[in-house]
């Protein structure tokens, strides 16, 4: 059952910091959806079937070092840099 | 000299050959129709032309040369989540609202290659998650055939902008039908290759074991002369395959006679409009005409292929969008006082509701307790999916249904009801959790003018053979233009 307290919970998961008036429209949306997932209840699996969903990687390529980015262009899109960094508010 | 806005790619190459017109001069006429025509339908975020005019300059050179190819010199619109070094790039989103790559993504460098005039970026639904492109952060699109109805989604920018003669060809991407279905509702050509086929380094992930960039133009053949062009293997992309130097066109004018197309019953339920359902019908009529084989197959598992997408692809979208944070790029929140209270406000404030949407679904697909009803049965179907039509393609050589249920429908009447959205992805997800290659062109027109879409779906690696299929049908079909 999609709740408000399972709606919180997700929204920590997702790194979202919403409002008790947006938990509750996000929740109830999320009711409704949930229950077109539900569908997949009714599926009976075969053990037989190959279940994965791995892409397959073939043919890696040679692990050798090239050239990279520049420095400026990685900063370039960041709101808060310094000259060689990014600036973040205290993490600790 | 056809009009160049009404012309295809092929024809357009043939007229810069022969000096008809050129680069620059079919550039100018590009941005010029832009600039008067693109603000009726939004289709483009991003003009870009002083890149144009150098890139056409260049092409030019090429040309007099005696070097270009097929593609040298032909204007491009490029859906807004395929990254263009230099130029914004933003998925329709405030996230990335001034987002400046410092790359191009392979494909655009593979067309680059081959000295195109990129005009611009085109319009979408916010991080490709919608169909409808009204979910963009920048104002939704407009159908260009009634600019009160959507254009389907999410490269419903690509498909207007071709629709409206805008630019003859674009590029888009398709996860769940997003190449396809707004092709099919502007009444224009759009394919999905196989996945694997084309490289995604530089394509925005969405959901990266479904996503897949596709061209959408005025014909089949357009399709597979731009598929050629940016197909194959590529270092930076290890799901990429080993299909460079293809030439997708090689089947184009083979008879049809002897091939055998497959008709699923279940894509053929009271869920598809009738104007839709007769359509498909006739043309499948047509085939017969033309020598193929109509059998009736079946995709039991139909049923289960909207939550089986939903799920995976929300799973694989929440796991994508978790780099968006706001720390090295993007919108970055001034609330907040610590690092966390930063990232979850920048999510917050600057991604849509249908984006939160599919995080939350997705994290609540994968979390504890949940994780084997909803993602573990999800990919158990996608095996079953999978399965069904390896059997249908043992006796048939492809498979045609409706691209989508219906027409498009007017703006604002389903757009804000997510599982009405959902459930009419139920034509176009199969294909994307199956990867396999599909194309939709138009077939008809509905009693209000508004387009028809098939697809054609076909066995993995085989474009070749799905685009002679379409080509066989536009090739006698009379498309209706757009309004604009």
């Amino acid at each position: 059952m999609f709740d408000i307290e399972l709606t919180r919970h997700l929204a920590q998961l997702s790194k979202f910091n919403f409002s008790e008036e947006q938990l509750k429209v996000m929740s109830d949306e999320m009711a409704d959806i949930v229950a077109l997932m539900d569908t997949v209840s009714e599926f009976e699996s075969d053990e037989k079937l190959a279940c994965d969903n791995a892409v397959g990687f073939e043919d890696l390529r040679e692990d050798k070092v090239v050239e990279s980015f520049e420095r400026e262009s990685i900063l370039q899109n960041a709101k808060g840099r310094g000259e060689t960094y990014f600036k973040v508010p205290k993490v600790v | 000299m056809n009009e160049p806005c009404k012309c295809s790619v092929k024809e357009l190459s043939q007229q810069l050959k022969d000096k008809k017109i050129s680069v620059r001069e079919l550039t100018e006429v590009f941005l010029k129709r832009i600039k008067s025509e693109a603000d009726k339908t939004n289709s483009f975020l991003t003009v870009c032309d002083q890149l144009a005019f150098k890139q056409a300059e260049a092409a030019q050179k090429i040309i007099d040369s005696g070097n270009g190819s097929v593609l040298t010199g032909i204007p491009f619109g490029i859906k807004d989540n395929i990254c263009t070094q230099n130029v914004k790039t933003t998925c329709a989103s405030k996230m990335l609202e001034d987002f400046i790559p410092p790359y191009n993504a392979t494909v655009v460098e593979r067309l680059l290659k081959n000295n195109i005039v990129i005009l611009g970026k085109n319009n979408m639904d916010e991080f490709a998650m919608g169909g409808s492109s009204q979910t963009s952060y920048f104002g939704g699109v407009k159908n260009p055939y009634n600019l009160s109805c959507v254009t389907g989604g999410s490269s419903g920018g690509s498909a207007a902008a071709v629709a409206a003669g805008l630019c003859p060809v674009s590029l888009g991407s398709d996860t769940g039908g997003s190449v396809r279905q707004p092709a099919s509702f502007c009444g224009v050509t759009g394919l999905k290759p196989t996945y694997g086929a084309v490289s995604r380094y530089g394509l925005i992930a969405f959901a990266s074991s479904l996503d897949q960039i596709g061209p959408i133009a005025r014909s089949a053949e357009d399709c597979g002369i731009v598929l050629s062009a940016i197909a194959g293997k590529d270092a930076n992309d290890s799901t990429s395959q080993h299909v460079s130097d293809v030439d997708y066109c090689s089947k184009l004018g083979n008879s049809l006679k002897g091939l055998t197309i497959g008709l699923p019953k279940e894509f053929f339920d009271d869920g598809v409009d009738n104007d839709v359902k007769t359509a498909v019908l006739d043309a499948a009529k047509r085939y017969e005409e033309m020598g193929c084989t109509i059998k009736q197959v079946s995709l039991p598992s139909l049923k289960f292929a909207v939550a089986s997408y939903y799920l995976i692809s929300s799973a694989e979208a929440a796991s994508n969008l978790s780099r968006y944070d706001g720390i090295k790029f993007g919108y970055r929140s001034t609330n907040g006082e610590t690092y966390e209270e930063i990232i979850q406000n920048t999510r917050v404030e600057a991604f849509g509701d249908e984006v939160k949407r599919r995080i939350m679904l997705g994290n609540y697909a994968l979390s504890s307790g949940y994780y084997d009803a909803y993602y573990n049965k999800a990919v158990k179907i996608k095996a079953r999916i999978k399965d069904e039509y390896n059997q249908i393609f043992k006796t048939c050589d492809c498979i045609l249904t409706p691209t989508a249920p219906t027409v498009a429908y007017k703006i604002g009447q389903q757009e804000n009801d997510p599982v009405k959205m959902y459930t009419s992805d139920i034509c176009t997800v199969t294909v994307n959790i199956a990867g396999l290659p599909a194309i939709s062109t138009t077939c008809g027109y509905d009693k209000s003018g508004m387009p028809i879409g098939m697809s054609i779906v076909g066995r993995a690696f085989d474009e070749a053979t799905i685009i002679s299929v379409a080509d066989a049908f536009e090739k006698n079909f009379e498309r209706k233009g757009a309004e604009i």
